[in-house]
């Protein structure tokens, strides 16, 4: 029988550079752009003067997940990143200086801050963590799969622990961001980072998760949702950002008594919105439950996080 | 515990389609350096480049999807499968950026229209399920970014997810295509040798940037069959800096012992070396450094391919294993190509001239920028 993999804290960052649930809001529109520099002095402790935004939202996000827990990480903690778009920014801007008619050459500083995994880089130089370091990068479902190779590789014994994450900017205008990410109408497009814990020690375990699953676009939801309820246990639903308003209410017409949880009004969407949706689930006590974050890809495949909430 | 045989290799480099052309330029000793002709650089004439035939392909960004479909066939083809036997199987990308896609649509779209308009740059994963849909893979997809790692990475990855049975074949894909920003990026952080690469040469002055991309086939498979097997393999993040190494080797040392422990070998095991190699002064201290402190006076062979090929950054964990493999499936290791002179700082220099391929596994290392390691371990024949 697979090991089992816990919970032991989580952070979420949203878009207004809210940390908690008293300082979430419902956004009605577009975010104005995010100032990160004071919030990083103030939960990292030091400037992170060249580091680019994205990598602002891993390290604080981070940082926040790690002074939650009850003992420092360890030193051979992996850390595993998703991120859809990866660095956006700091690619528009290297972009601008190198191709024509930009001047032809590179900022060291912005070409350097341009790598794909410098976020996890930053992530793990500040947790002082000397262990494995993968960054997954593509769209939909990156969260997803950091989450599940971490929790494989814990299952596997390969690993202790594992700080896994996904984190995602906005590209500072909502035409350039729907550019690159298709949004509804009413949607609005955010950016922010979420973190958890994991570890195979179930002491003081704030959750479980119980398994991160793929399948075929032509399986049944409903059916799978159900494979992890336990009698008498409730159910809830966080549709994530591919999930389409009508599937969602078809998943309640088939399964009575299903919660639906929207995060995506607090954060805006992106592509590693899940990890927001899965940290901030632990933002204050919740009641005990199997929560399922649910989300889809371009070609139509389906990924499961499934969270049993522990009693605290 | 399954072993992980190597079923098929496919390449698209300079020297061409294939990883035949490739060993067989390797053998004669030519290197893979080309001229630059996909777009032009104020420091142009500063650089040594490896740049593969673009004439086959489509032009823009669908040369990326082209070319990795052409080396995916080719590792189809060696392995005697035809493309149903993909359809379960997992797509594992590994790539550095998909920044020179965006560019190569930028520069047609200026030439074609006289408009410079910057296009949505295309994020490292963009290509992984459009490659899958050509393919028929239905299994899982992803795309691992981690700087010069991320190939390496992804044979990691995959081969974990073969031994926990989530699919009976994974195909491995490392893709990179010559960039205008990478090539200034390295050049303004003075690590372009303009006499292209020399590994673990006094004279060093750093790399030589190419484009290639390799195709790994992997299979679960009785653990009592001969072949081609990625044996173990580790990765580590050095946290020292963001573009170098601890000066002292240990992080790559470190990763080198995870892989050895992984693949449940000592050191005295290993036959031969792939070095990372890249030509730059950090990289080839502290890799020298790792060596020296693991394997003692035991060292076995170990060379750097780099001048051959170019680095092809997020590529290079599965070019590398290609034409490495290829060579010592051809019989010999390749000399390091570049390398004249010892350096006597580094206390050991790298083979200089082509030797038999031993017997014994081969580790193939492999770091990037962000402290980003990865080691393999492979046996052949």
């Amino acid at each position: 029988m697979a090991k089992p993999v816990f919970i032991h804290a989580a952070a979420a960052l949203g878009p207004r550079g809210d940390t908690a649930k008293a300082e979430r809001r419902t956004l009605h529109g577009d975010p104005p752009p995010l100032e990160l520099k004071a919030l990083v002095k103030t939960v990292v402790g030091v400037s992170l003067r060249q580091a680019s935004h994205l990598v602002e939202l891993a390290a604080i996000g981070s940082q926040l997940c790690i002074k939650r827990l009850p003992c420092p990480l360890p030193e051979d903690s992996a850390v595993y990143l998703g991120t859809g778009l990866a660095e956006v920014r700091k690619n528009e801007a290297v972009f601008r200086q190198v191709m024509p008619p930009g001047p032809g050459l590179a900022s060291p500083f912005d070409f350097i801050n341009a790598a794909n995994n410098m976020a996890a880089f930053y992530v793990a130089k500040l947790a002082n963590l000397r262990a494995r370091n993968l960054t997954v990068s593509q769209e939909e479902h990156s969260f997803e799969w950091a989450l599940h190779l971490a929790a494989a590789d814990l299952r596997a014994g390969e690993i202790r622990q594992a700080l896994v994450g996904g984190v995602d900017e906005n590209s500072l205008s909502r035409e350039g961001h729907l550019r690159r990410i298709a949004l509804r109408d009413d949607q609005p497009m955010g950016e922010g980072s979420g973190w958890l814990v994991l570890s195979v020690d179930a002491e003081q375990a704030r959750g479980e998760l119980l398994e991160v699953k793929r399948v075929t676009r032509d399986a049944d939801v409903a059916q799978a949702l159900r494979a992890w309820q336990r009698p008498n246990e409730s159910l809830t639903l966080l549709p994530g950002l591919r999930i389409e308003p009508s599937e969602v209410r078809h998943l309640v017409q088939a399964l009575p008594g299903l919660h639906v949880q929207d995060y995506l009004g607090l954060c805006g969407g992106f592509h590693t919105a899940a990890a927001f949706g899965m940290a901030a689930l632990f933002d204050a006590p919740v009641a005990p439950g199997l929560f399922v974050h649910l989300n889809r890809d371009a070609s139509g495949h389906a990924m499961f996080c499934a969270v049993r909430v522990l009693p605290i | 515990m399954p072993a992980i045989h190597i079923r098929g290799l496919g390449l698209v480099s300079s020297y061409g389609r294939g990883v035949a052309c490739a060993v067989e330029g390797v053998r004669a000793g030519r290197t893979g350096i080309t001229p630059l002709s996909l777009f032009s650089l104020p420091f142009q004439n500063q650089i040594q480049v490896n740049q593969y035939d673009h004439a086959p392909f489509p032009p823009g960004s669908a040369c990326a999807t082209a070319t990795m479909q052409a080396a995916a066939r080719e590792a189809l083809a060696e392995a005697q499968l035809d493309a149903a036997a993909l359809r379960d199987a997992a797509l594992i990308i590994g790539t550095s950026s998909f920044l020179f896609a965006g560019e190569a649509d930028y520069r047609r779209t200026l030439a074609d229209t006289g408009e410079a308009v910057m296009p949505p740059l295309p994020p490292p994963g963009q290509a992984a399920l459009h490659v899958a849909g050509l393919l028929g893979i239905e299994g899982p997809v992803l795309t691992l970014s981690t700087a010069c790692s991320s190939s390496a990475n992804a044979l990691l990855v995959a081969a974990a997810m073969l031994r926990r049975g989530e699919a009976r074949r994974a195909l491995v894909i490392g893709v990179e295509g010559l960039s205008a920003i990478a090539l200034s990026g390295f050049h303004s952080l003075l690590l372009l040798d303009p006499e292209g690469c020399r590994p673990f040469d006094a004279g060093r002055r750093g790399m030589q940037i190419g484009e290639a991309v390799g195709a790994v086939l992997l299979e679960a498979g009785d653990a009592t069959h001969s072949g081609d097997r990625l044996l173990g393999g580790a990765n580590l993040c050095d946290t020292h800096h963001m573009t170098s190494a601890t000066p002292d080797g240990s992080a790559m040392r470190s990763v080198m012992e995870m892989a050895l422990a992984d693949a449940g070998l000592q050191a005295a095991d290993v036959a031969v070396i792939k070095a990372h190699g890249t030509g730059s002064l950090d990289n080839d201290t502290a890799e020298s450094a790792a060596m020296r402190a693991l394997f003692g006076d035991d060292l076995p062979p170990f060379t750097g391919i780099k001048r051959y090929l170019g680095h092809t950054l997020g590529a290079c964990g599965a070019v590398e294993l290609a034409v490495f493999l290829g060579c010592l499936r051809a019989g010999f290791v390749p000399p390091t190509a570049g390398f004249a002179s010892p350096d006597p700082a580094l206390r050991i220099t790298p083979l200089a001239a082509m030797q038999s391929a031993p017997k014994g596994p081969a580790m193939l290392n492999f770091f990037g920028f962000g402290g980003n390691y990865a080691s393999l371990l492979i046996a052949h024949g």
